[in-house]
């Protein structure tokens, strides 16, 4: 190990809710980087490591850009590294007032709120459904009578399709609004503030949806991995489950999916890291949906490699190692195709155990499972989900057979969950 | 033996791959094999470095952590990894010989010294998240650990292993490799703090 007074400390910002802290703590680990970890909540052994473990309040950026100011001035930071839709805000923040490469505060703030993007990308050019934003207070009925239907209600501050519904009538627009109420008016969210009480009412645009993972470098979008997702997503909610990759897309569309990601990202401002964006294939092309400034969520990265054989690297040592000014030796996705299933809550109560998974690993193709509730846990469904139940991870010789281990492998599963 | 034996994969990394297997593989402590060398004698892990690419054998209860150097993912190498448990099983008599469990003085001196901070510092300071550190054993200067109560399955559990006792243990005690964590943290039943959407 090199002696960490002749390394580049690395800030990484990591929510103590975070699926991703295992992901990158190991991949700076095997990067041998000086790194400090900001987080919400003190760990125990944040007093005795000071310059390894710091708690910053990542609710409140002002106070997260000055408590991160003064532990810089004893530990100079050498680069800030978010990992999810707040803590890339806060690390924009940060390297703003350090003078650290990163992305523009304003750029990083447009990419966190959705209203703001969809109105930049409409004066960009970049195609978006037409929104509105409206507070949550507001009348359900007179919005329902403008909304432009089939539409999409989205609250602004919320991540991973929790509190998004479809209405095709005003009469579902005005079911869906309560519902939304109710998600918005729960502390966790409503202590978000002001986005808390806005949401946006768009046009539902159908069509096929995919996932783009990719890196900005020198604000030039380079195409890591781009994803299907083969469960139709027409709502009521929009659960997220299944992701694989290469796309089946043909390739004049993946490429035009590539093009209007790397539009969405430059009308925003973004120039380096990570970019998760989803958008829809329609008519005439692909619509952006949502571009936002991190890696993608969960534990789906888990089934990202780049490069071949044993220097292949994870998606955040990739990031890491961009962040750190480290060299990169390639962005290719290496050629086998992957997949993974983020399994989606059946129904609400407390879940009292899992069964099957022997028979789930059992599946060819299937190279892993990760429960990430436990038993005794309470699980709410969709729209109001707050966490997966766990995630399957599969790898074969075609697309089609990634699929289709993941739907076999799911099926072998059973929750046993207590309805309350 | 009759019995069926399960086993559930769960790969930390490319490297690493952490088995949990539904009887016991080693009771009382922990071994950790780092060549084909040193597996003679322990017919499960000579048997799991007869599988291509197999670098480290870690084992401890009912877990055994395996690393490899090769590219060949997990979906592969684990179909392997699980075929030798079984036959390992199925042959009868110890998996690990007996022989094989003898450290080294430097780590029994290493073990002495890092339970003291286990005991003094580490576990102390974890206990306030409801939390609590193993020492299983100390073999050619890694440390191997299992997690418990709060830690295990806390979703900033890497964090306190990495950036908390690995640190504090190798500034008091510089001739320490490294931390091997065996702990199955799908089992945890009250996780410190769990994952969760925004």
């Amino acid at each position: 190990m090199a002696d960490p007074a002749s390394r580049p400390r690395l800030l990484l910002l990591l929510p103590s809710t975070t699926y991703r802290a295992t992901a990158f703590v190991e991949a700076a680990h095997r990067l041998d980087l000086d790194l400090t970890v900001a987080t919400d909540h003190a760990n125990v052994f944040a007093s005795r490591e000071p310059d390894r473990l710091l708690t910053i309040d990542l609710a409140h950026q002002e106070r997260a850009v000055r408590e991160v100011r003064a532990f810089a001035r004893q530990h100079p930071v050498a680069a800030v590294v978010g990992v999810d839709d707040d803590t890339a805000v806060i690390a924009a923040a940060i390297a703003e007032e350090l003078g650290l490469r990163h992305n523009p505060l304003a750029a990083a703030r447009a990419a966190r709120d959705k209203h703001r993007q969809r109105v930049l990308h409409a004066e960009r050019g970049v195609r978006v459904p037409e929104s509105a934003l409206h507070e949550v207070g507001e009348p359900p009925e007179a919005v329902a009578r403008d909304a432009p239907y089939p539409c999409v209600l989205k609250p602004l501050c919320l991540s991973a399709s929790r509190g998004v519904i479809r209405a095709d009538t005003p009469e579902q627009f005005v079911a869906a609004h309560a519902a939304l109420a109710r998600i918005l008016a729960a502390p966790d969210v409503a202590a978000l503030g002001t986005a808390a009480r806005r949401y946006l009412v768009e046009r539902f645009v159908p069509g096929p949806e995919v996932a783009l993972e990719g890196l900005l470098v020198g604000g030039r979008l380079q195409v890591l991995a781009l994803f299907d997702k083969p469960d139709p997503l027409d709502g009521p909610t929009f659960e997220e489950t299944i992701y694989v990759t290469p796309s089946r897309l043909p390739w004049a569309v993946q490429r035009a999916v590539g093009e209007c990601a790397a539009r969405a990202a430059e009308a925003l401002g973004l120039v380096t890291g990570p970019i998760h964006a989803e958008l829809r294939v329609g008519d005439g092309g692909p619509w952006l949906i949502e571009i936002a400034a991190r890696p993608i969520g969960g534990r789906c990265s888990r089934v990202l490699r780049f490069g071949e054989g044993p220097d292949a690297i994870s998606l955040e040592e990739l990031l890491l190692r961009q962040a750190a000014g480290l060299s990169i030796e390639t962005c290719q996705r290496e050629a086998q195709p992957v997949g993974v299933m983020m399994l989606p809550t059946p129904r609400a109560g407390r879940l009292l155990g899992v069964s099957g998974a022997d028979a789930a690993l059992g599946v060819p193709g299937v190279e892993g499972i990760e429960m990430t509730v436990y038993p005794g846990q309470r699980l709410v469904p969709l729209p109001a989900a707050s966490r997966y139940l766990g995630f399957i991870f599969a790898r074969a010789e075609t697309p089609a057979s990634v699929e289709a281990a993941l739907r076999r492998a799911h099926a072998c599963l059973t929750f046993d969950i207590e309805p309350e | 033996m009759d019995r069926e034996i399960r086993i559930k994969a769960e790969p930390i990394d490319t490297e690493r791959c952490r088995f949990v297997v539904s009887e016991p593989l080693l009771e009382g402590g922990a071994r950790r094999f780092a060549s084909a060398e040193e597996a003679k004698g322990s017919p499960l892990a000579e048997a799991l470095f007869g599988i291509a690419g197999v670098s480290e054998v870690v084992v401890s209860g009912g877990t055994i952590t395996v690393a490899k150097d090769t590219p060949t993912p997990w979906q592969a190498t684990g179909k392997q990894v699980g075929a030798a448990i079984r036959a390992a099983f199925a042959a009868g008599g110890p998996l690990i010989a007996e022989a094989a469990a003898v450290s080294s003085e430097d780590d029994e001196r290493l073990y002495g010294r890092v339970a003291d901070l286990f005991e003094a510092e580490i576990n102390p300071a974890v206990a306030r998240h409801g939390g609590t550190v193993e020492l299983i054993d100390v073999q050619d200067a890694m440390v191997l650990l299992r997690m418990g109560g709060g830690c295990q399955g806390c979703g900033m559990a890497d964090v306190t292993l990495r950036q908390g006792i690995e640190v504090l243990l190798k500034k008091r005690l510089p001739e320490i490799r490294g931390l091997i964590d065996v702990t199955d943290h799908s089992a945890g039943s009250n996780p410190y703090v769990t994952a969760s959407k925004k």
